[in-house]
Formats: C-alpha cells, sequence, structure tokens
C-alpha cells in the first residue's frame, strides 16, 4: 500500500519565503499548503489538519505565538516548528515554552534546514 | 541569436560609474544577468561580518527557486565556500559549474576529495545552483554569486562565463567600497559620542565649582536644542547636522570660563559688587582662551565668546550689536537667560513663566535676536495649543 504524504502547513507573511519553502518541502515528498497571515493559518490548521506546521513567528496581523496558543487549542499535539530571525531570541524562547518542537533561524543553511525536515518529518514514527 | 557581451559589459560598467549604493548595482545587473544569460533564478550571497557567513541579500527569478532575500546563508566553513577560498583543495578556484563538477572523476584512492565533491554537488542541488561565480576583491572573498538552471536548460558557455565572471568582480569591489564608507562613519559616530562625552565631562566641572548652577549647563543645551529645532528652515539643510552638533557642544561649554573665576564671586549670595561683576564679565574671554586651540572648535568658540552680547549692542566682551552676533551665540544668550530667570537665586525668587515670557517677549530686538525670540517663543506656544 503506499504510504499517504504527509502534510505541511507553512505560514509566513512573505510570499516568497511561502513558496521558496513549498518547493523546498516538495523535494521531499511532502504535501504543502500556505497561509500568509495568522488568522489564515488558524482556519486552514482547523480545515486541512497538517501533519506539521512551519511558523513565522513575527507577522503583521499577530503573533506567532498567540498563533501558536491557538493552535494548541485546535490540536493539543500540534507539531510545530517556528522560524524566526536573529533578532527574536526572546520569542524563540517562549515558542519553546509554548510547545514549538524547534525552530529554524534565519538566514539558514538549507543544508541544516534539509537536515531537520528529514529528522522530524520525513524519518518520524 | 549571439548575445553581445561586450557591448552589456560596457553597459554595466557605465552603470557602475553612476551608483554609489551597492544594492542598486547587484540589482541592476542581476537584472542584466537574467536578461542576457536567461537563467530561472539568481541570487548574491554577500559576506555578513558578524555572522562569518555568506547571506544572500539580493535575489530574482521564478517564485519557488528564488531564494528570498536573508532567508538563506552559507557558512564561511561550507563547500561552496572553501572552494573559492581554501588554497589546500586541488581546484582553480574560478567559477563552480555544475556541469564540470558532475564529470569530474577523482582517483578511487582520493577519498577525500571524492568526498568533497559530492559534497559540493549535494550543496549545489541544494540551492538550485547551477554556476557559482565568485566576487572577489584582492585575495578576499566577498561575495558569491549563484545562478540557477538556463531557461533552454542548456550548459553555460565560457563566453557566458566570462562575462558573469567580470560582472562579479566589479560587484565586489562596489560592495567593499560600501564597506568602507560604512566603517568610516562608524568610526567617525564613535568619535562624535567620545567628544561629547569628554565635553559633558569638561563641563560637570563648571558645576562642581559653582553651586548655584546645578542642573543649569543641561537646561541650557535642552533650551538652546529647542530653539534650534524651530529655526531649521533658517539653515542650510546640508549644514545643518553640524550646526547642531557646534551648538551643542558650545552649550555645554559656554560658562567652561568660569572655572578661572573666584569661588567667593561664583557663590557669593549677594548682590555683585562693580569690581565683582568686572571679574564674573571676564568668563568669556577665559572661556575663548581655554578652548582656543582646539582645532575645528571655530564655532564652539563663537558660541563662548559671545553668549553675553546683546542685541542692541549693550552686552560683553565686545559690545556686538545685531546680526554681528554669531547664531550659535545669540542662541546660547536666550536660552541662558531663559534658565536664569526661570531659577532661583539667594538674592531674589524665580520669575514665573508668564513672567519670563513677557520679560523674554519685551526684549525682542533689545537683549535678545528678534529671530531667536520668535523661534523661542514658538516651543511656549505649541504647548499652550497642546
Amino acid at each position: 500500500m503506499a504510504t499517504v504524504k504527509k502534510k505541511i502547513l507553512v505560514v509566513d507573511d512573505e510570499n516568497e519565503i511561502v513558496d521558496f519553502l513549498e518547493s523546498f518541502l516538495r523535494r521531499f515528498n511532502l504535501n504543502v499548503v500556505k497561509a500568509s497571515s495568522g488568522n489564515d493559518a488558524l482556519a486552514l490548521y482547523d480545515k486541512e489538519r497538517p501533519d506539521w506546521v512551519f511558523l513565522d513567528i513575527m507577522m503583521p496581523d499577530r503573533d506567532g505565538i498567540s498563533v501558536l496558543k491557538e493552535l494548541k487549542k485546535i490540536d493539543a499535539r500540534v507539531k510545530v516548528i517556528v522560524i524566526t530571525g536573529k533578532e527574536e531570541q526572546a520569542f524563540r524562547e517562549k515558542a519553546r515554552g509554548f510547545g514549538a518542537i524547534d525552530y529554524i533561524t534565519k538566514p539558514l543553511d538549507l543544508g541544516e534546514l534539509s537536515q531537520k525536515i528529514k529528522n522530524y518529518i520525513v524519518d518520524e514514527d | 541569436m549571439r548575445i553581445d557581451y561586450r557591448r552589456s559589459l560596457e553597459k554595466a560598467a557605465r552603470q557602475m560609474i553612476l551608483i554609489h549604493r551597492p544594492d542598486t548595482l547587484v540589482k541592476l545587473i542581476l537584472r542584466a544577468i537574467q536578461r542576457t544569460v536567461k537563467v530561472r533564478h539568481a541570487g548574491m550571497f554577500i559576506y555578513d561580518k558578524s555572522r562569518d557567513a555568506y547571506v544572500v541579500k539580493i535575489s530574482r527569478g521564478f517564485s519557488g527557486l528564488k531564494i528570498p532575500s536573508g532567508f538563506a546563508k552559507l557558512n564561511a566553513d561550507n563547500p561552496l565556500i572553501t572552494y573559492f577560498t581554501d588554497q589546500r583543495l586541488p581546484f582553480d578556484r574560478g567559477s563552480l559549474l555544475w556541469d564540470k563538477i558532475r564529470r569530474l572523476k577523482p582517483l578511487r584512492r582520493d577519498k577525500k576529495t571524492a568526498a568533497f565533491i559530492s559534497s559540493l554537488k549535494f550543496n549545489l542541488s541544494l540551492y538550485s545552483a547551477r554556476a557559482c561565480i565568485p566576487s572577489f576583491c584582492r585575495r578576499e572573498l566577498v561575495a558569491v554569486l549563484f545562478l540557477g538552471e538556463k531557461i533552454n536548460r542548456k550548459s553555460f558557455v565560457e563566453e557566458e562565463v566570462g562575462f558573469l565572471s567580470v560582472l562579479a568582480s566589479d560587484m565586489a569591489m562596489a560592495i567593499k567600497n560600501a564597506w568602507l564608507v560604512e566603517d568610516l562613519n562608524q568610526q567617525l559616530e564613535r568619535n562624535k559620542r567620545l567628544l561629547l562625552q569628554v565635553v559633558s565631562a569638561l563641563a560637570s566641572s563648571i558645576e562642581a565649582k559653582d553651586q548655584y548652577t546645578k542642573g543649569h549647563t543641561e537646561r541650557v543645551v535642552d533650551c538652546a536644542m529647542q530653539i534650534a529645532r524651530r529655526l531649521k528652515h533658517t539653515v542650510d539643510s546640508q549644514a545643518w547636522s553640524s550646526f547642531t552638533e557646534e551648538l551643542k557642544v558650545a552649550a555645554l561649554l559656554h560658562d567652561i570660563g568660569k572655572i578661572g573665576i573666584p569661588e567667593v564671586v561664583l557663590n557669593k549670595p549677594d548682590v555683585l559688587s562693580e569690581e565683582e561683576r568686572r571679574i564674573i564679565q571676564k568668563h568669556p574671554l577665559i572661556g575663548q582662551s581655554i578652548l582656543g586651540h582646539i582645532e575645528g572648535f571655530e564655532s564652539v568658540l563663537l558660541g563662548v565668546k559671545y553668549h553675553h552680547e546683546r542685541y542692541d549692542g549693550c552686552g560683553y566682551p565686545e559690545g556686538l550689536k545685531g546680526k554681528k552676533i554669531p547664531f550659535v551665540a545669540a542662541i546660547i544668550a536666550l536660552a541662558d537667560a531663559f534658565d536664569a530667570m526661570t531659577s532661583d537665586r539667594p538674592y531674589r525668587q524665580a520669575l514665573s513663566l508668564a513672567e519670563t515670557l513677557e520679560e523674554v517677549r519685551r526684549n525682542r530686538g533689545k537683549q535678545f535676536s528678534p529671530i531667536v525670540v520668535d523661534a523661542f517663543l514658538k516651543i511656549y506656544e505649541n504647548k499652550d495649543s497642546r
């Protein structure tokens, strides 16, 4: 039986980043759904129930921490990898506190990104 | 159709002369590259000292392939970088081309080179790069130009690589120059801060001696700067920042000459005698002689020397009149008098704000310069209207 492709929700207010992550994740044979705001992300999560979420912590409509909290309310077992910039150290710690599995810091080495995708998502279970 | 690279190069070179901002330049060059070489995406990884990594600063191309600016980096020890920087490696340090690397077959026994080559291939595919062109300035790798696959899927030809290499090294020069300018500006800022700290220390030495002027200097600086802000339209915009810097330093140091006045006179609790007044009136000239040998302090000196001149010519030390009084000095004169009027003295109480404003208004064109008075009154008009 063919395995079902895993589904990843990518949330970032920068379309370029969402598109880039989408094509990058597809290389690992993953399905991608995209959201460009925190509110979109919550609606989409509820509808699509993705296996993993890549969540930008700095977005104009609401900060990623509050999105993270809401996601936890929708699904207590939600698996989130947070995307941060170097300057957002405090946010990063907070995100861990609110149950993010890991984070990636921009600018990132694509080798490290690929390693994380493999470790967490592809080789999961 | 053959592309005329020489013409493109000449055009690029002309643009380079006109553009001083490296971001704009790199953007233009990437656009030119995309148009002439026709690649699916292109990006410039520029060295970032604070991270010891090369970060994508500018990129363009098809969505999904284009690496967003600021999103990805290559650490200095990434094979795509050491290929160019590590002189122990058996490569020519020229351009790194996917099609060449793919065909490289190291000797079986040379496991190290084999591992390096496979890691190069892995990284090239991670970044969807088919060609990496180094941007060297002298022997320093300033940036790396990344190019994706050509739209016609063909290999890069030698002519193209030559063209790209020339552009890349020109970009290196532009980026390096921008760094130098940035370094210089930072150094300048540091020096300015240092100067202000030293000047503030000097200024506080007067206050240590003259007990009635505690906090006076700071208030005069503050008031003078507020007046200046309302005079911005009268000062040439290019001269504005140096004007305010000089005003600030002059305001900080306006009473520095009081260091040379005996403490008994400075701290006398009664009204001064004629003789004592004459002694105290020496402080602007003493200030001038203390600061006189400092290079570049010419307008600071004018502010210190003439801050007790009056618009009607009845001030000291020279009795300068009207517009002959340097602007910096005229501003400090009002700020200084304002603070004196609103402070208690042992022999009299402070005036109320309303009384002080009236006094300033009454002295417009007498003690104080009309332009300066008008600017000064605007500070309080705004406060009233709020």
